[in-house]
């Protein structure tokens, strides 16, 4: 994991320093809202519905047992004894004090954590795929450059008031988990002619009220020249990006209506002019920052494989369990564990002070210390030994997280909604309740295969609703609160947006509505093997729309 | 003590001081000269107290009561180098008369022949001529006084004639007008009491004297200043100080938004209006649009211009043409709109502008690190918290940094990571927080 040197330090107890004195004169009266309201951001503090939410990032998804029993100190002395981890990798504090809030950030600091660019128009958190470092399907470990892209773009001087928020997300793998395609910029590993790993670049991807699939703009830059060519990327934006509309000035927009082509000539000419210059990434800086990225020490445990099917037999909670919520290593014997923070009922994305300290003890013993938050609000054990998996489990079981649904239907991202969230027109959480009642049972869930549910609760697509193979979006309509469901969307690499089939729904009718969709997937697929998307592909709407509609 | 810091104060007076200035001013007979800058130069402000003198027709009367109280009282004179012969022959005359030991010629700055190359600029633009042979060498040195000496007298014009001995200005400093109650005949009975060294032009009817272009003769009888900018709409430099060495009016706060080289100062520049045009427009911020407009007028004017940078506006469409500004402003109309930092950029870094670049608009604590770090070196600031973190120099700021940017103070290191850069070395004047 990367450890800050004195610098980093440096920097983070500065910003501290900083936004601590604003916090003092805010509440002294000296700072109104409205000026403040520009320093909290810059900090990752919003004023929410009922109060203020705290964001902190986690950079890259990547966090240390020390720094997860810190989010669980924060959250028990400064919070109610929760957190909700983000579809950004980032964890949110939803009911802290403003006065507490230094406190709380000289906390993190301690243990090399920050809120900076968690909000505001700048370049936010890089996130990466959650098995990065682990996955066996990997061509490269992205974190270390997402290290470097993190600290190019701390407080970068010329992009801190871009024309809107900046998302970049990495994945090393050619099996996109990090829905790369869907992001301001996405950054996928790639193997050139001459077998030197460097970059695509994909750009104008998002969500929001203008779903937009990102585009090649590159096929291949190389790491010593990636931070020039994203600061031409920045520049083109920062200067004519819309900033007449707040909801056109994503870069998506800018690439839309100049067409790729023309966005390309604009980039590539900036980056004709500062290639090779001082932004050129020495090999030795992507080597020293590698090094703390180092494979860990992994141990040969004389096991490579585990009978899932007789450990079916034997306990079919932990088989269900190894079968959904393991992923292969790149290191034989060992294994990355998802830990579904998607209960059956519950809040998805919520942890409580114990479970992280639990999870936190569990990483520290059988995970080299290393822990992932992934964009579908999950947390993972990177690198755990096969012969370790059992204690796992039972570990997870006693801290109520043993939940065996990754990646199934009742494994849903989930924005806040109305309930937390200012922004929102209707609720997100309740729903998300609901469906995962409905199906909770193993063998249901089990036939119904991989599933992706997203549900926003507003059209900002928080929780990704374009994206979700059933997408579920809330709107208010007359003072209703209606669900409007999509199908057909996929983050990953062959990225689609979902189609909006017809009328939606009144809350109570959803979980209805997604069984029906269920059900006529299970009744037309080719075979239990064919998932839900790519019968999807195959049929087309009619039969989901007729699904939820009838043929009427 | 507190009247010798050069910080610019609160507009609002302290009543005690207030106070105090009407005690003193009570305290000494109308003709008592001496007394005055006895109290002002060693009780009052001691160690931080000057005057500027031109050394012309009538500054002897003064620069003689100088040498009774401290002949190594600072006297700045500005040498602008257009003086007459015998000006600069007559202040080594007065020092050596007086026993003046501590007389400062302050010079224009080099980079006066960027603005004037040829010298001539008296004749085009009289008014920028004075700017940068005087006020501009002049800023620098006020701020380092709490307090100054001047030759006024009431009997001179209609608004001295209630002049006191001691003011207070609205920025807080004191001024000593030990002449205050002379007339023209007490100036006259005086140089002759104690044998004071004439003026050599002052036979030749030369009564007030500055610079040889921009002063001629005048008849009998006429008034004394009538020879100044002779022909010209134009009577005083325009500045805080006029010839006799006096501070001809105290500067408003208001016209104090200009913060360059860690002080607030006045601006020489203005704003493009619908009423300028292209050949006489001088000290102006011309927009970049009308610039391309009219460029040959521009270049071929031989007036100092600058230039105003919009969002949106492209400065490569200038690139060619950057030698010809002066100042560059860089416009920043919402401080969201962060537009601006891309163009200082490009200005500093690819084109290499190394004049002013001053960032204008919405100009809040917050971006001020920022804007600093992409080039911009001056600023003008209107909000008055800002005004107060910049002279405390208390601005928020995080001065450890991850990108190389900037064409000038962030340099590599060296033994940093990649990408890293210590902690700036601004000027000492922006950072001296005494």
């Amino acid at each position: 994991m990367y450890r800050y040197d004195e610098f980093d330090a440096a920097f983070v107890g500065e910003r501290v320093t900083q936004f601590s004195d604003q916090v003092r004169r805010r509440i002294a009266g000296e700072l109104t809202e409205e000026q403040f309201r520009p320093l909290r951001l810059m900090n990752g503090l919003y004023l929410q519905l009922h109060a203020y939410m705290l964001r902190i990032a986690v950079p890259y998804g990547t966090l240390s047992a020390r720094q997860m029993r810190m989010l669980a100190h924060v959250a028990r002395t400064y919070d109610r004894g929760y957190g909700h981890f983000t579809t950004r990798q980032n964890i949110q504090f939803n009911w802290p004090k403003l006065r507490d809030v230094p406190a709380i950030l000289s906390d993190l600091a301690s243990v090399e954590m920050h809120s900076i660019q968690t909000s505001g128009n700048c370049v936010r958190n890089v996130t990466v795929d959650q098995f990065a470092g682990a996955a066996a399907d990997e061509i490269i470990d992205p974190r270390p450059v997402a290290e470097i892209i993190r600290q190019w773009s701390s407080l970068h001087p010329e992009f801190i008031y871009l024309p809107r928020k900046f998302k970049i997300a990495m994945t090393g793998s050619p099996n996109d988990r990090a829905a790369v395609k869907f992001h301001d910029i996405g950054l996928m590993a790639q193997t050139n002619r001459e077998g030197a790993v460097g970059w695509a670049v994909y750009v104008g991807g998002g969500l929001g009220r203008t779903p937009m699939v990102g585009k090649l703009i590159n096929g291949f830059v190389a790491h010593e020249h990636l931070l020039a060519y994203l600061e031409s990327i920045l520049r083109v934006y920062n200067r004519y990006g819309r900033r007449d509309n707040k909801f056109k000035a994503r870069i998506k927009i800018l690439v839309h209506e100049e067409g790729l082509e023309n966005f390309k000539g604009q980039v590539e000419q900036e980056f004709a002019e500062i290639r090779g210059g001082v932004l050129t990434l020495p090999l030795e800086e992507l080597d020293r920052i590698e090094a703390y990225f180092a494979e860990p020490d992994y141990a040969d445990h004389g096991v490579v494989a585990i009978d899932v099917e007789r450990e079916k037999i034997l306990d079919p909670a932990f088989g269900r369990f190894l079968e959904n919520n393991t992923f292969p290593h790149k290191r034989a014997g060992y294994s990355a564990v998802t830990i579904s923070l998607k209960p059956i009922g519950g809040a998805p994305g919520d942890a409580t002070a114990e479970q992280m300290e639990a999870v936190a003890d569990l990483a520290e013993r059988y995970s080299f210390d290393e822990l992932r938050v992934s964009h579908e609000q999950n947390l993972v054990l990177p690198h755990v030994a096969l012969t370790d998996l059992r204690a796992v489990y039972d570990g997870l079981a006693a801290a109520g997280l043993a939940d065996a649904n990754a990646g199934e239907i009742t494994d849903m991202i989930t924005c806040p909604g109305l309930d937390y969230c200012a922004l929102a027109n209707a609720r997100s959480i309740p729903i998300a309740q609901d469906i995962s009642r409905r199906f909770a049972a193993p063998e249901r869930a089990r036939e119904i295969g991989k599933l992706k549910i997203k549900i926003s609760g507003c059209i900002n697509a928080c929780g990704h609703h374009h994206v979700g193979h059933i997408g579920i979006l809330g709107v208010e309509k007359k003072g209703t609160e209606l669900y409007q469901i999509t199908v057909g969307g996929d983050g990953s690499e062959d990225a689609a947006v979902g189609k909006i089939l017809g009328p939606g729904f009144v809350a109570d009718e959803v979980p209805n509505a997604i069984e029906r969709l269920v059900d006529a997937y299970i009744a037309e697929r080719s075979d239990p093997g064919e998932t839900f998307i790519a019968a999807y592909r195959r049929l087309g709407d009619a039969p989901f729309k007729e699904a939820l509609y009838g043929n009427g | 003590m507190a009247l010798a810091s050069p910080i610019i104060a609160e507009p609002k007076h302290d009543k005690l001081r207030q106070l105090g200035i009407v005690a003193l001013n009570g305290m000494y007979d109308e003709m008592d000269a001496e007394g005055v800058l006895k109290q002002a130069v060693e009780d009052l402000l001691p160690g931080s107290i000057a005057l500027v003198s031109s050394f012309g027709a009538d500054s002897a009367v003064l620069l003689h009561l100088v040498s009774k109280v401290d002949p190594g009282l600072p006297v700045y004179f500005l040498e602008t180098g257009k003086h007459f012969p015998q000006t600069l022959a007559y202040v080594e005359t007065l020092k050596a008369h007086l026993g003046l030991s501590n007389v400062i010629a302050l010079h224009p700055d080099a980079d006066i022949r960027r603005f004037d190359p040829d010298g001539t600029l008296w004749e085009t633009d009289p008014d920028s001529c004075c700017y940068l042979r005087k006020t501009e060498p002049l800023e620098g040195v006020l701020d380092g006084y709490g307090g100054w000496v001047t030759g006024r007298k009431r009997f001179q014009t209609a608004e001295r004639g209630v002049l006191p001995h001691f003011e207070l200005t609205s920025d807080d400093r004191i001024k000593v007008n030990p002449l205050a109650y002379f007339t023209h005949e007490d100036i006259e009975a005086y140089k002759a009491k104690h044998g004071l060294p004439q003026h050599p032009l002052y036979e030749a009817g030369y009564k007030s004297i500055g610079c040889a272009p921009c002063t001629s003769a005048v008849a009998e009888g006429e008034d004394p200043r009538a020879g100044r900018w002779r022909g010209r709409d134009k009577r005083e430099c325009g500045i805080h100080f006029d010839f006799n060495g006096s501070i001809a009016r105290p500067v408003s706060q208001a016209s104090l938004t200009l913060f360059k080289d860690g002080a607030v100062r006045t601006d020489p520049w203005k704003a493009w209006t619908e009423d300028d045009t292209a050949e006489e427009a001088r000290y102006t911020h011309v927009p970049l649009a009308v610039f391309r407009d009219y460029r040959d007028v521009f270049l071929a004017s031989p007036h100092p211009i600058g230039l105003r940078v919009d969002p949106g506006d492209r400065v490569e469409d200038v690139a060619e043409d950057l030698d010809r500004f002066s100042s560059i402003a860089i416009n920043f109309p919402a401080f969201t709109d962060g537009r601006g930092y891309s163009s200082a950029r490009l200005l500093r870094e690819r084109f290499g502008y190394a004049g002013e670049l001053r960032g204008v608009g919405d100009v809040l604590t917050d971006q001020i690190p920022f804007m600093r770090r992409c080039g911009i070196d001056a600023l003008v600031v209107t909000n008055a918290a800002t005004r107060k973190a910049l002279e405390s120099n208390a601005l928020a700021e995080v001065a450890h940094y991850y990108q190389p940017v900037g064409a000038r103070r962030e340099v590599p290191a060296g033994t940093r990571p990649f990408l890293r850069r210590p902690e700036p070395r601004v000027t000492a004047s922006a950072r001296s927080d005494t």
